[in-house]
């Protein structure tokens, strides 16, 4: 009782040499220092009696000095070094939203920089309808959504299958995962641009029809493949639920087998909703890629359907729309960089809403072990 | 039950005389009680017998099942799977679905593409392949040996170039990504104002890195000449970096190290836009660490150089060879590499076999680097398990 008291006159720095007497034993059963009491000494009275300090109090009064010197310049260093940085990030983007603002003439005017002297919002306009904005918007939502809930699912059921299941052959099954991250899709592109070209069961369609089905320029190319695991970074996915199902307790599932769950029936009712915040993740990722991939559906899409596919070829499509010629690259720069952010402005809303699960979510996704 | 107790509670009220019979009538009822309480325990385990030897906690049961011999457990065992066998069952019930289509979408294209290297190959449409006499279209091979990987490395004028200075770019840029990020994710695991917006932009080249938007991005500060970044990453090159290193003392003491200098920051903006993920995967790991260790670092007195090198770096060890594995990949098999374009070409000039021999000399050498790199780095990874 007299020892809180003596405390509490402590922290009023009433008593300030009984206190730092009771302090310092108190420190010594484990309350916490503080360096404010005990280090009363200025970093200039340091510099001054320097010389006078045996070697020992120099190395504690070094340490100190420096610790102290730190703390005020590290966070001005890290302020400069993160705006410098972000800068360097929102430069391009700035850029991009000041000249898709520009008419073309603007574009080679030195006298502007960043403020155009005419806005001209009809670079969008040109552009929606070269591209048939809505229509590829919508073939792309569709595309990503369905092709990234399918690959969420049956990477997750992998995933799960090889982080709780002992089972033979398990450590070559799952080298094949490892191969899958690492082997470009370049290699294997070619023999399955072949098999969807020349789709077959079996040889059981071409018997029956007489011809084989194409399924280019058809989603399908996109779904069958997510939907059996192998979708774009199938294997990544994979690798990564399994790391994330290996980190949950394994009590949970002990106690719905128990229960008289089956396996399966586990997974959907008692795995499912504790990984809920990590299948968001990792599903926000697979949109993300499959919103970027550009090789793959080049692919397979001869007709650009989705929005990544007119990107690259929108100089030319905006030449032949507007003179009927293909001219310069250089001469739409100003309509290349509003379908840019016309591209990219869906994906940031998304970013906008879920930056939480991004940055927050990604330190629950099992990335970390 | 209680309507039993009423009654007797009654009587015995009622007529004092008959209180022997109705305290029998009271052991009576109490023995039922007690039957009444063992009797679900028991129908359980009839039931269920797993359950019950779990919830049986004199084990009873289980003791009687064995005094009984092994007749019994016989009789379970030929009913059932046994639980370990069911359990593998379920395990490839689990992959089946991703099996399957692995057999069908990797490992079959892959030996195929292995095929096309060693063949020439011939692309036929419907009317050609009938009257060749294939039941459908399709690439057809002739077996070719080694002819294509023989002339990639002597007929081919680019192939060989190419290679050694994709490899000569990238193998120190990975490095250099590394470094790079892993420092952004320390800075950005720190507490301060603005952290969260701060991550926010940081991650947004995540979004737009993989896409074709940044080959239009890139084209901007390449070509774009008065108002694109090549003014400001020149900027950087010209004046920043090399009057700083003039301040600090260090210019022109060795040219080439000036110059690779010089080059690092030239290219700050691509290492910015391709190090997001990289930084996402160190800052998760960097969560690992605890918090504990931070504060018995304080007491103990350690400086903040230190504490990266005993703490921080063996922590997230692991991580740094798995960072370094994907930053190697992505940089190899980006559409961006002069390689990868020229494999590419190939297939699209139709000269399938060639481009898949390309392919998979390309890949041989990637898969020899990342072992080396692998065996190399392993050696500085800690785990704490092990």
């Amino acid at each position: 009782m007299s020892e809180k008291i003596i405390k509490n006159t402590s922290d009023l720095e009433e008593a300030a040499a009984a206190a730092s007497a009771v302090n310092g034993t108190s420190a010594s059963d484990g309350e916490p220092r503080r360096d404010k009491k005990h280090y009363r000494v200025t970093n200039w009275s340091i510099i001054k009696n320097y010389p006078h300090y045996t070697p020992e109090e120099r190395k504690h009064y070094t340490y100190i000095f420096w610790r102290r010197v730190g703390g005020w310049i590290w966070p001005i260093f890290r302020a400069v070094l993160i705006f410098g940085l972000a800068f360097v990030i929102l430069y391009p983007i700035m850029y991009m939203i000041s000249a898709s603002l520009r008419p073309q003439a603007e574009m080679h005017d030195p006298s502007v920089m960043w403020i155009p002297k005419n806005i001209r919002l009809n670079n969008f306009k040109d552009v929606w309808e070269a591209i048939n904005y809505p229509d590829v918007l919508w073939n792309t939502i569709q595309l990503n959504i369905v092709a990234s809930v399918l690959q969420v699912a049956s990477c997750a059921i992998t995933g799960y299958g090889f982080a709780r299941f002992q089972f033979k052959g398990k450590k070559a099954l799952f080298a094949l995962v490892l191969l899958q991250i690492i082997v470009p899709p370049q290699i294997i592109i070619l023999p399955q641009f072949n098999l969807f070209r020349n789709f077959d069961i079996f040889g059981l369609l071409n018997a029956l029809t007489g011809s084989t089905v194409s399924f280019i320029n058809n989603n399908f190319t996109m779904y069958i493949p997510a939907l059996f695991g192998n979708g774009i970074r199938g294997g990544l996915f994979i690798y990564l639920f399994r790391q994330f199902f290996r980190g949950l307790p394994k009590e949970l599932e002990d106690a719905a087998y128990l229960d008289g769950c089956g396996p399966f029936k586990t997974f959907i009712s008692v795995m499912v909703p504790n990984a809920a915040s990590s299948f968001l993740t990792v599903f926000i990722f697979s949109i993300v890629w499959y919103w970027n991939d550009y090789f793959i559906s080049s692919m397979f899409f001869t007709n650009s359907q989705t929005i990544s596919l007119n990107i690259l070829g929108l100089a030319n499509i905006m030449s032949l729309k507007l003179t009927g010629l293909v001219g310069l690259a250089s001469d739409y720069m100003v309509w290349v960089e509003a379908g840019c952010l016309m591209a990219i402005a869906p994906i940031l809303i998304m970013y906008i809403f879920l930056q939480k699960y991004f940055t927050e979510g990604i330190e629950r996704a099992g990335l970390a072990n | 039950m209680s309507k039993k107790k009423k009654e007797t509670s009654e009587v015995s009220e009622n007529t004092p005389k008959v209180e022997e019979t109705v305290e029998k009538i009271k052991e009576a009822t109490d023995t039922a009680k007690q039957a009444a309480q063992e009797s679900p325990v028991v129908k359980r385990s009839a039931h269920n017998t797993a359950a019950a030897a779990a919830f049986n906690a004199a084990g009873e049961e289980v003791d009687v099942r064995r005094q009984k011999g092994e007749k019994r457990e016989r009789k379970i065992k030929t009913n059932k799977i046994p639980y370990e066998r069911k359990k593998h069952l379920y395990g490839y019930g689990f992959i089946a679905l991703w099996l399957i289509g692995s057999l069908w979408l990797f490992v079959s294209p892959v030996i195929t593409s292995l095929a096309y290297s060693m063949s020439k190959t011939t692309l036929m449409d419907k009317a050609d392949a009938l009257a060749a006499g294939y039941t459908s279209a399709g690439i057809r091979m002739e077996w070719n040996s080694f002819a294509h990987y023989i002339r990639a490395f002597t007929g081919d004028a680019d192939f060989p170039r190419l290679l050694v200075e994709s490899i000569g770019e990238i193998i120190p840029q990975a490095f250099v990504i590394m470094i790079f990020s892993l420092f952004i994710a320390i800075m950005l695991n720190q507490k301060f104002r603005g952290r969260t917006l701060a991550r926010a932009i940081f991650f947004l080249p995540v979004l737009i890195a993989t896409g074709p938007i940044i080959t239009v991005i890139n084209g901007d500060m390449a070509s774009q000449g008065i108002s694109g970044a090549t003014q400001f990453s020149a900027l950087f090159k010209t004046d920043l970096v090399s009057e700083l290193m003039e301040f600090v003392g260090i210019y022109n003491i060795n040219p080439q190290f000036t110059t690779f200098i010089e080059e690092l920051t030239a290219n700050i903006l691509n290492l910015v836009w391709n190090s997001g993920i990289q930084i996402l995967i160190f800052l998760s790991a960097l969560q690992n660490i605890p918090p504990s260790a931070k504060e018995a670092a304080n007491m103990e007195g350690a400086t903040a150089w230190e504490f990266f090198w005993k703490i921080t770096f063996p922590i997230i060890s692991p991580m740094i060879l798995a960072n370094l594995i994907y930053t190697i990949i992505d940089a190899f098999v980006s559409t961006d590499n002069e390689v990868m374009n020229l494999v590419l070409k190939q297939s699209q000039l139709g000269d399938y076999g060639y481009s898949a021999a390309l392919a998979w000399i390309y890949f041989a050498i990637i898969g020899a680097i990342l072992g080396l790199v692998v065996v190399i780095v392993s050696r500085f990874v800690y785990y704490e398990n092990e």
